[in-house]
């Protein structure tokens, strides 16, 4: 087994962000050759603690020992030259170059002192590749490898600086499972090679299966680590989530009308041109929440995009209130019904750089009373959003406070006061709560619900199970690309959870 | 293939002129066409569009040619005056292009090359002036490029300004600057008729190469070329060796791709776009010096008269490689080579300065993406903030 | 749950558009900033006319007399007052095209476009508005400045529109295309009024001009000899232009969405926005303006275009840049960055700047440094920030701690 004596250990770290604790006095070991999860939810505090290990941040307090002496990193190659290798979860590759260039860049092999020496690269990463049973092309342009190569390159990236400490952040994010149990194969091969590893993630399967100890983070605390064997899913769960973040929305029973938004038969490329929505078809009715749940990378984003008119559909119908819509513009879709609060709220959400009042005009501004013949009516624009700012509660700011300033929770809200305020028939909803706090998100949560008694249809789509569980009245599960299955919400976790990691792949259930 | 036939129907048409006619280039130039339509479905657009072009042009040639008499063409189309000239035209715009690359594959877009140029020719000039040495004008000017490219850089990489605005000033500054002490200095009397210029390299041997008129077409062509010209080549391989084969070059570019991921390997950012940006106002200027030192043999404002945009132009049509940048500069030079030519029959005067937007037309298609899209460096523009 | 992992991320934005960060830099510092870098320009050029023994202040005072802006002054009186007046109206000629090609600047940027294509679309507007002066004789005087105006208007708007259209439809970069639509609008303007063009003065085959323009095509000049340069109420159509830019980016959907586009292309397309039509807008509407500069200066003074007109004079739409940029892309900004252009390129002109001050044909030159120096300072809104945190953060180590320092340096 593995060699008890810690290769780093990390002492009472501590990192303050602007009106955030991210990490507070947390205290963490890694043995040679083991394979150390650091579990916690997003926003526990994992990245910055990873980040203040590879020389990225400061910390405010404690300290860092690596073969028991005290190091500081102020820079990444500060880490990589002790040893320390991180595998990014965007990776760091350049795509125009090829494997080789990118394993090498920075500790190039050369010729004469400043020839870049091509072949000598490729060896070595052919080398490398063989010791660690990677099957990757030295020479293929890192464009044009998929994605868990991609990830190979990273790690070979770390291997060829000579890391023996490896920190992979939420490495399976981006695989497919076939391409996960892969990456897991060469993990267990790197530890058998005597390096330690650090494995970030949020998702407990996987964190038993690969793990030898298990951190638990909650809130930039450590809350346990404890050996992997002996650990049990209810009980990691509970040190993850803790009891604060139970999340039962007081709802009536769905009261399910006609169909409002059916999609038929969908199929959509991703901005690689992959088909990742694959013959995809649903239906959400009026007066019921439909949720979509699935791992990240499953075709969701792309889904949401083709019904909000952002992304072209290759094939299928979408139809709203029984009008096709399949290849309208966002404006016609707006016009026909479709509310939407984007993924993304920073980029797509809201103009930052906008007032309140101009953030929550970005659909009204062109309908009458704020404009009539092109013509803008500034003023009537902000006593609406006076009204608005009090009906939604927005705090911290006034109708002219730019949206960037606010917080998280209220540019949400003023997305959201958006979207239902220009009145809707179906609702989409792509994480509406994520980066939120709980006040925050119980409101998101009372506003969706109050928009299904309204009468409206509301597509969630939520990488958070829990969050799917207790809003949904009808869960879909999707799984590459398609709806592999129909729940109510009183499915099990486990049930749920194995629909989405393709455990029932091809048992579809009639809707 | 297609691009050859369409070459081949220019080619055809032009003195001393093989064929009297519009069928058989039109029928070439059509040829070619369909051969580009073909390789465009077939996947390979770049080339496919090439083809088609030069059809196009094959075709627009054959028309104009033969309206044109027989006597008019040969007084325009002289072609060992053509390519010489062609060679010393390319010269400036070939010294700015490289300049502009490394600038721009280290992801700092350089529209000061305009006002590096403009340093360098006014510097090299002066320098060579006071020193009496021209290899000592051209290092001086040399060092006046690096040190606007120095300015360049503190402000687009330091302060992270907008590099487009940044360049926009270097070319006001570099106007100002070489228009005032040019004005303090030489006032009207101009810079001295004796400036110490940049030598000629005569290569007489070239006449004697075999057959006899290829012989004197290549002396004519190369026997007398200034230095600098030759010297233009060696940095033009240089540039290549450095870019693409070394370690240095894999640096470069890959701080221009993805600034992040070569700083998460150790590579200096800052220092890169640094040695970058400021090796690109010192080539620049190079391309200044020639013009000063090497082909006018005086300083006038101004003198630089948009090169260093044509050179920007050549750069991008070249997509920021160093041999397609020179063949961009090659084909611009010839579109200048050929332009004055026109004075020499009364009734093409006129079409001169519509010759003179050709390179400009020709980038305007390159850049909209007619002929294969030229894509530049990712991270070409981006302002870099450390973590 | 809050967000700590997102937080230092969203602090050191990797790819900040400039509207962006101008917007930032709008927040950071009032109109000092522009004003600050407008009086740092001046003091760098004072010391380049310092080091090459000439003293900056007699200059400076120079340059505002040239420019008659000492007219303003009640004190200035008899001929010297004359002089004066006619500076002032040649002044108020150059703000003309100052103003416009600025709007032009500024437009495309509310858009997160930079137009530097002002040159050509101030040729093309040129050449339009010279032609249009030229025919349509027949037409009554106002009709004809009219028709000869909107022409010049609209033909710079499709040459700003072709580069929207590109950047819209393929993506290609605004600032390439319209750098090289610069000089196409250059080589083939030289070529319609060069020697044998088709616009060419046929009577006079030795000069590459093109003919007059009818005399009932002239602007009404309101100030000053109509002959020698006065004042043309092109002035009021350029003014009037700042308050149609106003309503046009603040009063209308239009421009509600221009700003949108601007700042954040994703946020506008989600919430129905046509990106594409927006940056074609924009920039067909930027060229407008600078077309409509070309117009107004052939048919207020110039009355005919000649080669060099084209060549070197249209540079002066680059210092549209300056003016946008030191004007931070306002009305009012607009204004003053054009008076203080005007001002110091008149000022410096042969015609204006006494000679034993200052030799002019080096002040020329100097205007183009101070211009150069205002357009890098001002491009480096970081700078500006840069200095106003050192200031904070010198502030904060002067307080002393109160409880003793938990942090050793």
């Amino acid at each position: 087994m593995e060699d008890p004596t810690p290769v780093l250990e990390l002492r009472g770290i501590s990192k303050q962000f602007p009106g955030v604790l991210a990490n507070d006095d947390v205290d963490f070991d890694l043995r040679r050759g083991e394979i150390h999860a650091l579990l916690g939810e997003n926003g526990a505090g994992k990245s910055t603690l990873m980040n203040i290990l590879y020389g990225l941040y400061k910390p405010d307090a404690g300290e860092i020992r690596l073969n028991g002496k005290r190091v500081s990193f102020g820079s990444a190659s500060d880490a990589i030259q002790a040893g320390v290798g991180m595998v990014h979860q965007h990776f760091m590759l350049i795509p125009v170059m090829t494997v080789a260039e990118n394993v090498v860049l920075g500790t190039e092999p050369r010729r004469g002192g400043v020839f870049l020496d091509e072949r000598a690269a490729e060896r070595r990463v052919s080398e490398m590749a063989r010791t660690f049973r990677f099957s990757v092309d030295p020479s293929a342009l890192v464009e044009d490898i998929g994605v868990g190569q991609q990830q190979r390159v990273e790690i070979m990236k770390a291997l060829y600086r000579n890391a023996d400490i490896l920190i992979l952040d939420e490495p399976t994010a981006v695989l497919t499972p076939q391409e996960a149990s892969d990456l897991f194969e060469i993990l267990r091969t790197l530890r058998r090679e005597g390096i330690s590893i650090i494995f970030i993630s949020h998702k407990l399967n996987e964190v038993l299966e690969i793990a030898d100890r298990i951190t638990v983070l909650r809130r930039g605390r450590v809350i346990e680590t404890v050996p992997a064997a002996g650990a049990t899913h209810e009980g990691l769960a509970r040190a993850m989530v803790g009891r604060d973040v139970l999340l039962r929305v007081e709802k009536s029973a769905a009261n399910p009308g006609a169909a409002i938004l059916t999609v038929e038969n969908l199929h959509v490329l991703d901005d690689r041109e992959l088909e990742t929505v694959h013959g995809l078809s649903l239906e959400v009715k009026a007066g019921e929440i439909v949720g979509i749940a699935g791992i990240d990378g499953n075709g969701q984003s792309e889904l949401v995009e083709a019904i909000v008119g952002l992304r072209r559909p290759t094939e299928g119908r979408i139809l709203v209130n029984g009008q096709v819509i399949t290849r309208d513009d966002p404006k016609h879709l707006i016009e026909a019904g479709v509310g939407h609060i984007p993924e993304d709220r920073h980029r797509r959400g809201l103009v930052l750089n906008f007032t309140v009042a101009e953030n929550l005009s970005l659909h009204e501004y062109r309908r009458p009373t704020e404009s009539r013949f092109g013509w803008l009516w500034p003023r009537r624009m902000i006593t609406r959003a006076r009204k608005l700012i009090g009906d939604y509660d927005v705090r911290g700011g006034g109708p002219n406070t730019t949206a960037g300033s606010l917080s998280g929770g209220n540019q949400q809200k003023v997305v959201i006061a958006r979207e239902i305020e220009s009145e809707p028939d179906v609702l989409v909803a792509a994480q509406p709560t994520r980066g939120l706090d709980v006040g925050a998100i119980e409101y998101v949560h009372r506003r969706l619900v109050q928009a299904r008694d309204a009468g409206k249809g509301v597509l969630l789509v939520s990488l958070e199970l829990e969050e799917i569980r207790s809003l949904s009245d009808r869960i879909l599960v999707i799984y590459e690309g398609r709806i592999v299955g129909e729940y109510t919400p009183e499915a099990s976790e486990e049930e749920l959870g194995l629909a989405m990691t393709g455990g029932k792949r091809g048992e579809e259930v009639p809707a | 293939m297609g691009v050859a036939l369409g070459l081949l129907a220019v080619w055809l048409v032009l003195p001393p002129e093989h064929v009297r006619g519009v069928a058989a280039p039109v029928v070439l130039a059509a040829a070619a066409i369909a051969c580009g339509a073909l390789t465009i479905a077939g996947d390979r657009k770049r080339l496919g569009w090439g083809a088609v072009t030069a059809g196009v042009l094959g075709i627009f040639a054959a028309l104009v040619v033969t309206h044109a008499s027989v006597s008019n063409l040969e007084a325009v189309f002289t072609w060992s005056t053509i390519f010489g000239a062609m060679l010393i035209y390319a010269t400036p715009l070939t010294y700015a292009a490289i300049g502009g690359m490394f600038s721009e594959r280290s992801g700092v877009v350089n529209i000061g090359l305009e006002g590096m140029m403009l340093m360098g020719a006014f510097f090299g000039a002066y320098g060579a002036d006071k020193t009496g040495s021209w290899p000592l004008g051209i290092l001086i000017g040399i060092l006046s490029g690096c040190v606007l490219g120095l300015v360049h850089a503190f402000f687009s990489i330091n302060l992270r300004a907008d590099q487009i605005v940044g360049g926009t000033a270097i070319n006001f500054l570099a106007l100002g600057i070489t228009g005032y002490l040019y004005n303090d200095i030489y006032g009207n009397r101009g810079t001295p008729t004796d400036l110490p210029s940049v030598p000629n390299v005569h290569l007489g041997f070239l006449s004697s190469i075999p057959p006899r008129g290829l012989g004197n077409f290549l002396e004519n062509v190369l026997g007398d070329l200034n230095l600098m010209i030759w010297l233009s080549y060696l940095v033009l391989i240089a540039a290549w060796l450095i870019l693409f084969r070394t370690a240095l070059g894999l640096r470069i570019r890959s701080v221009g791709e993805h600034p992040r991921a070569a700083d998460t390997v150790g590579i200096s950012v800052y220092g890169m776009r640094y040695g970058s940006v400021i090796a690109s106002g010192g080539l620049a200027a190079m391309g200044g010096v020639f013009l000063s030192l090497g082909f006018n043999n005086s300083f006038s404002e101004n003198m630089t008269a948009g090169r260093g945009f044509i050179a920007l132009a050549a750069l991008i049509f070249g997509r920021w490689r160093p041999f397609g940048a020179f063949g961009a500069c090659l084909l611009f030079g010839f579109a200048s080579a050929l332009a004055p030519q026109f004075q020499n029959v009364q009734s093409w005067q006129t079409y001169q300065s519509l010759f003179e937007a050709i390179p400009y037309i020709l980038t305007l298609i390159a850049v909209a993406g007619l002929i294969g899209r030229s894509i530049p460096p990712a991270a070409d523009g981006q302002p870099y903030a450390k973590q | 749950m809050s967000e700590p992992a997102e937080t230092p991320e969203a602090q050191v934005p990797e790819r900040v558009p400039f509207a962006q960060r101008y917007a930032l830099w709008q927040r950071s510092g009032g109109i000092a900033t522009p004003l600050a870098t407008a009086i740092l320009a001046f003091v760098m050029g004072g010391m380049v006319v310092l080091a090459t023994g000439h003293n900056p202040l007699q200059t400076y005072r120079s340059i505002f007399d040239g420019s008659g802006l000492n007219w303003l002054f009640p004190w200035v009186s008899g001929a010297a007052r004359d002089t004066a007046a006619t500076d002032l109206q040649e002044t108020g000629l150059l703000m003309i095209p100052l103003i416009l090609t600025g709007l032009a600047v500024a437009f495309a940027f509310r858009c997160g476009l930079f137009n530097i294509g002002g040159q050509g679309q101030y040729i093309v507007g040129i050449v339009t508005g010279t032609q249009m002066g030229v025919w349509l004789g027949s037409v009554p005087g106002p009709v004809h400045v009219f028709i000869a105006i909107a022409a010049a208007t609209l033909a710079g708007g499709l040459w700003g529109g072709i580069a929207g259209f590109l950047r819209a439809t393929v993506g290609a970069h605004e600032v390439i295309s319209t750098i090289m639509l610069n000089w196409i609008a250059i080589w083939v303007g030289t070529y319609l009024i060069g020697f044998g063009g088709p616009l060419q003065d046929h009577s006079q085959p030795g000069v590459p001009v093109s003919r007059e323009i009818a005399p009932d095509a002239h602007l009404h000049v309101f100030w000053g000899n109509p002959f020698l340069q006065g004042l043309d109420i092109g002035f009021f159509i350029a003014l009037a232009m700042l308050v149609v830019y106003w309503l046009l980016i603040q009063r209308t959907t239009l421009g509600f969405e221009v700003r949108a586009v601007g700042f954040s292309p994703e946020a506008a397309r989600t919430a129905g926005m046509g990106v594409a039509r927006n940056y074609f807008l924009a920039m067909a509407i930027s060229g407008a303006f600078a077309g409509m500069a070309g117009a107004l200066d052939i048919l207020g003074w110039q009355f005919r275009l000649d080669v060099t007109t084209i060549q070197i004079a249209s540079q002066m739409a680059f210092t549209g840049i300056a003016v946008a940029l030191l004007g931070r892309n306002t009305a009012v900004g607009t204004l003053l960055g054009a008076v203080l252009f005007a001002a110091l390129i008149n000022g410096t002109s042969t015609a204006n700047l006494d000679p034993n001050v200052f030799p002019p044909q080096l002040a020329g030159n100097l205007t183009r440094i101070i211009q150069g120096l205002v357009v890098l300072f001002i491009g480096a809104d970081v700078l500006i920030l840069y200095v106003w945190n050192l200031r904070r953060k010198v502030k904060i180590r002067r307080q002393p701690p109160a409880a003793p320092a938990p942090v050793a340096e």
